[in-house]
């Protein structure tokens, strides 16, 4: 069942300066399903555009043509935003309150009732690993745990599709292979994700489906099987995708 | 339809400022070109203006005119008895003489500043008028406060106080600035001067009441020091 | 009921304009957290530190004038505290104001929260609040500091006292409001700032520019009425320096400190309401 599409999107950013303009092409007819239920995995160098398709999903970004929908909605509706959890890169949080108060103020924004939030937040954080720094202020948190907190405010109001925009950049080996099972568990109960980075071998570890990009479009989509048969794995398929968009 | 909505709503408001702005008063200061630099204020007085902040700053000058009337004048022939902590002269008519010529615009740039300064402007034209025999320079100062405050009958009375004693009847000026020494708030050197022509004309028991009242409302030492010597001279003139 | 919700619905908070359902009953909270977040944030931030400087700065102040103002003391006092309050209210929220909104982008923080279902107006709203909260908490910890010591010193204060408070907070509520606009489409924190004060200035020339205005016939006459308006009057509430008689009525205050809130916000919903993150 496919629950988010992009139909030919293009995205041109366009800044306006006194008396002149110009514009950078950020993604060109890029088309893109997404699976309930599938880990799908966003690849490409940086400015190929893979942030972009994050935030024109999570109605950050407006689409110049073409148009996109997540489960059937415009990604501007609320319904459509109550079922997106999302977790930017290098996420920042008010380094004066602990982890649990900043999840109280995004579970509100998120519309949880107040209820709904103290019973939630014992399980995220459990979830998350922040048991034994709950009582923290975050400006004592390291980038891992920052990390986690981020994923924690994506998941609190149980969100069906979760988008991770470079989840592990920047963590030490320990926190990326914490973040990989935290990714697995997520999907083992029937989430949809879809993440974004620039290390094949974490891609390769836990995605059903890669979609390489280079230049603002979509290479090629490559499923796991695909992958695995191939010598040289994800990572030579990237290269030819790369070289070969490259050159054209 | 949106954009109907955001040019109405845009009319109304256009509509409500031209209907807010109608009809108000004009200022009730006096224009900024009124105000003409001294001692180097030029800076001072752009941030009165743009703050808003006239009456904190007629508050300092009115500081700095007290500090320059209370210390000795450097003018070479001009010989003053001092006094220990006010400078100036004290005693009877020749209370606070010299010239002083920053005065008067010092005096002018404080109601320039805030003519609704009542006790600044009093108290500048009283030492001009009766201190420093200046009776012009202080009804040049009053009738320029009046522009601003048409009805406030202090200083008409301050006006006619001085129309009098040119005709010298102590007396006379005592009386006609009766009611502003029974004001709470009328500054203490109006009062001494009162209590002073008072004392002069013979009214001693008018004297004594106003001594009285200066010892138990000003929190200046100089005067009630003062007030307290006069007291005790006049007991004893009495016995 | 429903149907009318319906209605309000279709052009409510995904869409880009504050209708009544836009803002009631889910948007309230929107408004209510982002107003709490605000507060705190800007309270956090060397708060504390304002307070010590004003009450050090009243009580050096009070001491040197009950020296020098003598029989005055009374009036520098209160006209020093005042002057104070004012300035450090309006540095505090011009600068959070500044910075309300561009700190969120830089730090993308603005992702976690327009990633979610909220609206936009609420948000604006909700930051607005904040900082009026922010200025009106200022003002009430501040003018108790003040109260003490001129109640130490022997003054009580009037009942004007307090007018002239509320005067303060709604000349700072339409400067901050404006600021909140300007930092939608200004370069950095510093230009709203710079703007924001130049508006500050200007507004307390309103008076004598209308005056010039009215002196002025012809095009550019009608060009400088045009100008004068896009003004706030700021002299309105300017109690603590002009006669209470030259001031104009205490709900004619409120009602255009509320046009002008309510004009910023409007223009600031619709600069916002396509801006990309």
């Amino acid at each position: 069942m496919t629950i988010v599409s992009f139909n030919g999107v293009g995205k041109i950013y366009r800044r306006r300066g006194l008396g002149s303009s110009s514009q950078v092409v950020a993604l060109t007819d890029f088309t893109l399903d997404i699976e309930k239920g599938e880990i799908l995995g966003l690849l490409g160098l940086n400015g190929a555009g893979k942030t972009t398709v994050m935030k024109l999903l999570t109605g950050l970004l407006f689409p110049t043509t073409g148009g996109v929908s997540v489960f059937g909605l415009d990604p501007r509706e609320p319904q459509a935003k109550n079922s997106i959890g999302f977790l930017p890169e290098l996420p920042y949080f008010s380094p004066h309150v602990t982890a649990a108060s900043a999840l109280r103020y995004y579970g509100r924004l998120s519309g949880m009732p107040p209820r709904a939030i103290e019973a939630a937040l014992p399980a995220v954080i459990e979830k998350v690993g922040l048991v034994p720094h709950k009582a923290k202020k975050i400006s004592e948190f390291s980038k891992g745990m920052l990390q986690r907190l981020g994923l924690a405010q994506a998941v609190l109001h149980s969100p069906e599709l979760l988008v991770l925009d470079e989840p592990v950049s920047g963590l030490d080996p320990l926190a990326i292979h914490d973040m990989r099972a935290l990714i697995s568990r997520l999907q083992a109960e029937g989430r949809t994700i879809f993440l974004s980075s620039h290390s094949i071998s974490e891609l390769e570890k836990i995605c059903d489906r890669v979609i390489i990009m280079v230049r603002g479009r979509q290479a090629r989509a490559v499923k796991r099987e695909e992958w695995e048969m191939t010598s040289g794995g994800l990572e030579a398929l990237f290269v030819e995708a790369v070289t070969s968009g490259a050159r054209d | 339809m949106k954009k109907c909505f955001y040019a109405a709503a845009a009319a109304v408001f256009t509509g409500l400022l031209f209907f807010s702005s109608s009809g108000r008063p004009a200022s009730a200061f006096p224009p900024p070109s009124a105000l003409r630099e001294v001692r180097h204020s030029a800076l001072e007085d752009m941030l009165a203006l743009s703050l808003g902040a006239r009456r904190l700053f007629a508050d300092l000058w009115f500081i700095r005119l007290m500090q320059y009337y209370g210390t000795q004048e450097q003018i070479a022939g001009v010989e003053e008895k001092e006094d220990a902590e006010h400078g100036h002269c004290h005693h009877g008519m020749g209370f606070g003489t010299g010239k002083y010529p920053e005065f008067t615009a010092l005096s002018r740039h404080i109601a320039a500043l805030d003519p609704y300064f009542k006790n600044a402007i009093l108290y500048s034209a009283g030492s001009l008028a009766f201190n420093m025999d200046r009776p012009d320079e202080a009804t040049d100062l009053l009738n320029y406060a009046l522009v601003n405050t048409p009805r406030e009958w202090k200083f008409l009375i301050m006006l006619t106080a001085i129309g009098y004693s040119k005709s010298s009847e102590p007396g006379k000026v005592a009386q006609i600035i009766a009611p502003l020494v029974r004001e709470r708030d009328c500054p203490v050197m109006l009062k001494q001067l009162a209590a002073f022509l008072n004392k002069k004309a013979g009214n001693y028991a008018a004297a004594a009441e106003i001594y009285t009242d200066m010892i138990e409302t000003s929190r200046d030492p100089f005067y009630t020091r003062k007030a307290e010597e006069e007291l005790r001279k006049m007991k004893g003139l009495r016995r | 009921m429903n149907g009318l919700k319906k209605i309000f619905k279709s052009v409510s908070c995904p869409a880009l304009f504050p209708t009544p359902y836009s803002l009631f009953p889910g948007c309230l909270d929107t408004v209510r957290s982002v107003a709490a977040e605000t507060f705190r944030e800007s309270v956090k931030n060397r708060f504390f530190t304002i307070f010590a400087v004003f009450a050090a700065c009243a009580i050096y102040a009070s001491l040197l004038v009950g020296v020098m103002a003598v029989d005055e003391e009374a009036r520098v006092l209160s006209d020093l505290g005042l002057g104070l309050m004012e300035l450090m209210t309006l540095a505090y929220a011009l600068f959070h104001a500044a910075m309300a909104i561009p700190r969120e982008v830089e730090t993308k923080t603005i992702y976690l929260v327009f990633s979610r279902p909220v609206s936009r107006p609420a948000y604006l709203l909700g930051k607005a609040s904040g900082l009026y909260l922010l200025s009106a908490f200022m003002l009430s910890v501040m003018a108790a500091i003040h109260l003490s010591l001129m109640a130490l010193r022997g003054f009580p204060p009037g009942l004007v006292y307090f007018h002239i408070l509320a005067c303060i907070w709604l000349k700072v509520i339409i400067i901050t409001s404006l600021a909140l606009f300007i930092s939608l489409f200004s370069t950095s924190p510093v230009s709203t700032m710079v703007i924001s004060g130049i508006i500050w200035t200007l507004g307390h020339f309103t008076p004598e520019a209308r005056f010039l205005v009215e002196k002025t016939a012809g095009f550019s006459g009608r060009l400088l009425k045009g100008a004068a308006w896009l003004i706030p009057d700021l002299q309105l509430y300017n109690l603590r320096d002009a006669p209470l008689a030259a001031a104009p009525g205490v709900w004619f205050q409120f009602a255009y400190a509320a046009l002008w809130a309510l004009g910023s916000y409007g223009a600031a919903v619709l600069l916002f309401k396509k801006k990309e993150f």
